[in-house]
């Protein structure tokens, strides 16, 4: 090597290093200044909302904003109906969930697989027409129920296929071992693969809950008054005076902000989720 | 329940012969029992608007009079009419009083029968007060609540006029009075427009759906005036539809600021309130905020006038919003509503629409009220314009069943041509999309 | 039950399970003993699947049949055939509306994959704050899409949005964002780039973890330079998880619905209209569920075409996924 590429070389790597940390910060600044901003928006005045140029920093701080969501629109009501019907719906969809795809697992069912996997990537919006058919005939509307129910279409299918992957991906010896033993299938099922599963098991339940915390359709078409979710909720929050963006930037930070904390905490069984078998919420 | 509708239907008949002679009688009776329904609780749903604004911030006072407590909320209004027609439709609707939009959702509900008659009730003198005064009601206003059969499935709470707002300030440093002709209006607009500085001369609706109500206010001024003829055929490719159709695309083409194609009444309002623009032509009911200085940068400088003429006729779009009950809902739940209702409608919230610039009241009362008028911060000239548009107020939509399909058809054509599309082009095209479900809603009804 | 579960056979069977090649280079007996012995698995399956059929084949039947009714919200309802296909032949605003699904969704596939593929080799790399750095991209994932979206919408204002003064910075004449047709789908798009990237990135990072380091270290003696190293070496290596991040993202697009409705309602004019508003304004906002219904059936159809395709790759790159 000469001697004029060695003197180059610590340059190059500084501009090296610099082009570097400009690309990290082009790709992570969109990500932080969009819930930044969020939270600027529902710590400041509405005259400085909308003052152009805009600012940024709140100053003082306020929490009218965050006052005036509670205060009005039946909020707490609606975090409750938010919290009832996700883990509704993620218990209903555990329940039923990893038992199918233990056996689905087991037995290899291909078609059955195929089955969950459409319904997985069917828009959630053709469900909606004629369940909301079949709660008017049965009589279902006006209650949490039609919302639980039609929310399984999300929170199912996920459980499912994330506990198939799951036992698929567990060693069968102990299992085995414990069948020979003369333990019937349910015992080994029980106290053999469940407990193995438990990391699957979180994968499962984070998962289903996000995604049915997530949902807006179902809740618009289907949640009256008394049984509106929260995304509902902050949607109908649009008002007719002007511009309110104050209070409907404070009601969209709290309705995420659940999920938000869930990711940061749980976000190992986050990826492993969504990467394994690449199947994410509608 | 068979039972209850043929007991209904017999009252209501009575009612129609002998409703004038019932009234007297209940005037007769002292003692009014306000709190029969005491403990019952109601569900009241509306249309976010100032007027919901109103009812829902006096509504204590209904609950102190009466013990019933109600739960009332307000929701966007395209949502709002999507939402309360799925509800009625799943058999159980959320609520047992509703503002219907007679101009989107009158005769849906009324062919569905979602709504209660309020006749029988009304001729009822132990439900209805004797001071409820139901002469008070516009003629106009009571035809637009009423359904072709006769029954009365809403009580008018208010109408809606499109009106001129202008920005007095704009125009006195120009030199200028407010257009009494739409031509007047795009050559005014034009003049007062300057991109460059963020000055415009003229705001309105953009949005689809939303804006087929400013294009029917241009096309009420021309001879064929309506969007369909008598036999419900539609007119909408006419050359009198073009010719509307035109002024629309150079108004918000070449004086309107970007981005119009996107907005709804509230982003205009929101330009108008920013002294963006010289003047915006939208419904009277949304004068509040813009005398709101804490809000406005023209509180105090707006000026009101009627909406301008046409070549062949002068009429203002009139649009209408009347309270129902639930059908659905139970006998003493409908009791409580029908009390709810009126309350609602009484002379004092009716003042109160009228003097906070949130609507035109359908009473006759609240305007010949002197002194309420005088003390209200509006300026004699919004009252003026409001009795004047009265007079000169014809009904801005079609009364069809598939408003919705309506508005979203032609209104995207009208949206397009903002853009520069071709006018005829773009009207011909949404006419014979919209012909045939128009035709096959007629045959259904 | 029990005794043929004791059978010694049955005990390479669940290890050989996620493995083709040895199933098929099985026994046929060995073959039918295993689905006798897998057979004994149905009552687990039994609670989802009454779900399941309740929740979600009921309704592809029950679709299938409204499709062929005329049936109006709050009128009645009647058979006639093919007759709601034969209108959207002719329906412009159908077409158009599935030319503008496969607009946003081309765009919607393409830069978020390409971005992701930038994002994941640069969190390959070591470098301070990684972790936080990592947390913080994807957040947007995960975050409520209808709150966000109301955050987008105040932020795409023409006049009083921050983006149009961050523009204004660089000396960036101001853009009309949703409130333009032409600009609108590209905008929506940017939305959906911000969301879904981040999930890009992870199926990629899961593959860059994955790779053999020996072609690097040939390469390099060979003297190639990165970018070759790069274009002839990782991405062919990456390929089978690019299509993954591919086809996931091609299905995600084609649902998008909550984010699109918030911001724009499918406007201005029809200018942003895709396939589910069309869908969704039919069915609850003009109360059509027959003509609907057959909106949906059609939509199926395009998608059941793209669930293959996954399920086809899954099996393809199964092992290098996980």
């Amino acid at each position: 090597m000469s001697a004029s590429t060695m003197r180059r070389r610590p340059l190059r790597r500084l501009l090296e290093r610099i082009g570097f940390a400009f690309a990290v910060f082009v790709m992570v600044s969109p990500a932080a200044l969009v819930f930044l901003w969020m939270l600027s928006l529902s710590l400041k005045t509405e005259i400085d909302n909308i003052a152009f140029p805009p600012v940024f920093i709140p100053n003082p701080p306020t929490l009218d904003n965050f006052r005036a969501v509670f205060e009005r629109n039946d909020f707490l009501n609606q975090a409750w109906n938010s919290i009832v019907v996700s883990f509704g719906a993620t218990a209903i969809a555990l329940a039923v969930g990893i038992p199918a795809g233990y056996g689905i697992a087991k037995m290899r069912a291909t078609r059955a697989a195929v089955l969950i996997l459409i319904a997985r990537i069917t828009p959630g919006l053709s469900y909606l027409i004629p369940l909301f058919l079949l709660f008017q005939w049965i009589g279902l509307t006006g209650t949490l129920w039609p919302i639980v129910i039609t929310h399984l279409v999300l929170t199912v299918p996920i459980a499912v296929w994330v506990m198939i992957g799951f036992f698929e991906s567990l060693p069968a010896e102990l299992e085995e071992a414990a069948l020979v033993d003369g333990a019937t299938i349910w015992q080994a099922f029980r106290h053999v693969a469940l407990p193995l599963a438990r990391p699957g098991i979180t994968v499962a339940t984070i998962l289903a809950f996000i995604f049915s915390w997530n949902n807006f359709i179902f809740a618009m078409v289907l949640a009256g008054r008394e049984t509106r979710t929260l995304p509902v909720a902050v949607n109908n929050m649009l008002t007719f005076e002007q511009i309110s963006w104050g209070p409907l930037s404070a009601a969209a930070l709290l309705v995420t902000l659940p999920v938000l904390v869930l990711t940061l905490v749980a976000q190992k069984q986050i990826v492993a989720g969504l990467t394994q078998g690449g199947v994410k919420g509608a | 329940m068979t039972q209850i509708t043929r007991r209904d239907a017999l009252r209501a008949g009575a009612a129609l012969l002998a409703a004038p002679a019932i009234v007297s009688q209940a005037n007769a009776q002292s003692a009014f029992n306000w709190r029969r329904f005491a403990g019952e609780r109601i569900e009241v749903s509306l249309t976010a608007n100032p007027r919901s604004q109103i009812l829902i911030q006096n509504q204590r006072e209904f609950e102190e009079l009466t013990g019933i407590r109600v739960g009332s909320e307000q929701i966007p209004e395209q949502q709002h009419r999507q939402k309360f027609v799925i509800e009625f439709a799943s058999g159980r609707p959320s609520f047992d009083v509703i503002s219907i939009s007679l101009h989107v959702n009158k005769r849906q509900v009324g062919r569905a029968k979602w709504t209660a008659d309020i006749k029988p009730m009304m001729a009822d003198a132990t439900l209805t007060a004797p001071d409820f005064d139901f002469q008070d009601f516009g003629a106009g206003a009571v035809a637009y609540s009423t359904q072709a059969d006769g029954r009365m499935d809403t009580i008018p709470e208010f109408t809606d006029y499109f009106i001129l707002y202008y920005n007095k300030e704009i125009f006195q440093q120009a030199n200028l009075q407010p257009p009494r002709t739409y031509d007047e209006l795009y050559e005014t607009a034009r003049r007062l427009t300057d991109a460059r500085a963020g000055r415009f001369g003229f705001v309105g609706r953009g949005l689809r759906n939303a804006n087929v109500v400013l294009y029917t206010s241009f096309l009420l001024g021309t001879q064929q005036r309506d969007c369909v003829d008598a036999n419900m055929r539609l007119l909408t490719d006419t050359p009198d539809a073009i010719w509307a159709g035109e002024m629309y695309k150079k108004l918000l083409r070449d004086t309107a600021p970007p981005g119009v194609a996107g907005f709804n009444w509230n982003e205009s309002q929101t330009t108008f309130a920013q002294g963006r623009a010289a003047m915006w032509l939208d419904g009277v009911g949304f004068a509040t905020p813009l005398e709101d200085p804490t809000r406005s940068r023209v509180a105090g400088k707006v000026g009101y006038a009627v909406v301008p003429a046409g070549p062949a006729h002068h009429h203002c779009a009139m649009f209408g919003t009347g309270l129902g009950i639930s059908a659905a809902s139970n006998e003493r739940k409908r009791g409580a509503a029908w009390l709810y209702l009126q309350w609602a409608v009484n002379k004092t919230n009716q003042l109160r629409f009228l003097t906070s610039g949130a609507g035109a009241p359908a009473r006759q009362s609240p305007y010949r009220n002197e002194e309420a008028i005088r003390t209200s911060r509006f300026g004699r000239d919004y009252f003026t314009t409001l009795i004047e548009s009265g007079r000169i107020a014809r009904p801005g939509l079609p009364e069809i069943v598939p408003v919705t399909e309506f508005r979203d058809t032609l209104g995207a054509g009208l949206t397009n041509t903002i853009g520069g599309a071709d006018v005829a082009t773009e009207l011909r095209r949404a006419t014979e999309a919209f012909r045939p479900v128009l035709e096959a809603s007629e045959r259904a009804s | 039950m029990g005794a043929s579960k004791r059978q010694p056979s049955t005990r390479t069977m669940p290890s050989g399970l996620s493995d083709t090649a040895a199933l098929q280079g099985a026994a046929a007996d060995s073959a039918r003993r295993k689905r006798a012995y897998a057979r004994h698995y149905w009552p687990f399956v039994v609670p989802a699947a009454v779900v399941v059929f309740a929740v979600i084949v009921f309704p592809w039947v029950f679709t299938l049949w409204m499709s062929l009714q005329e049936w109006k919200l709050g009128s009645g309802r009647s058979f006639v055939g093919l007759a709601n296909y034969q209108r959207l032949l002719t329906d412009d605003r159908f077409h158009w509306s599935i030319l503008r699904t496969l607009y946003f969704t081309a765009l919607a596939v393409v830069i978020p994959v390409v971005l992701g593929i930038a994002a994941a080799l640069i969190f390959n790399r070591k470098f301070p704050l990684r972790g936080l750095m990592r947390t913080v991209f994807i957040l947007p994932m995960m975050a409520t899409p209808v709150a966000v979206a109301l955050v987008w919408t105040m932020m795409f204002h023409p006049q009083l949005g921050v983006l149009n003064w961050i523009l204004s910075q660089f000396g960036i004449p101001p853009s009309m964002w949703v409130y333009d047709q032409s600009t609108v789908i590209p905008t929506l798009v940017l939305v959906e780039v911000w969301h879904w990237t981040p999930l890009v990135m992870l199926l990629v990072l899961g593959g860059l973890a994955s790779l053999p380091v020996d072609p690097y270290e040939a390469a390099k003696i060979d003297g190639a330079t990165g970018w070759q190293a790069f274009r002839y070496i990782t991405l062919p290596l990456l390929a089978p998880f690019i299509m993954v991040a591919v086809i996931i993202r091609t299905i995600d697009a084609l649902k998008a619905f909550d984010t699109i409705y918030v911001i724009t309602q499918g406007g201005p004019g029809t200018a942003s209209e895709t396939i589910n508003i069309f869908l969704y304004l039919n069915a609850f906002a003009y109360y059509n569920m027959g003509y609907a219904s057959a909106v949906v059936v059609v939509f199926f159809a395009l998608i059941i075409g793209l669930a293959l395709l996954l399920l086809w790759s899954r099996e393809r790159f199964k092992d290098a996924v996980r």
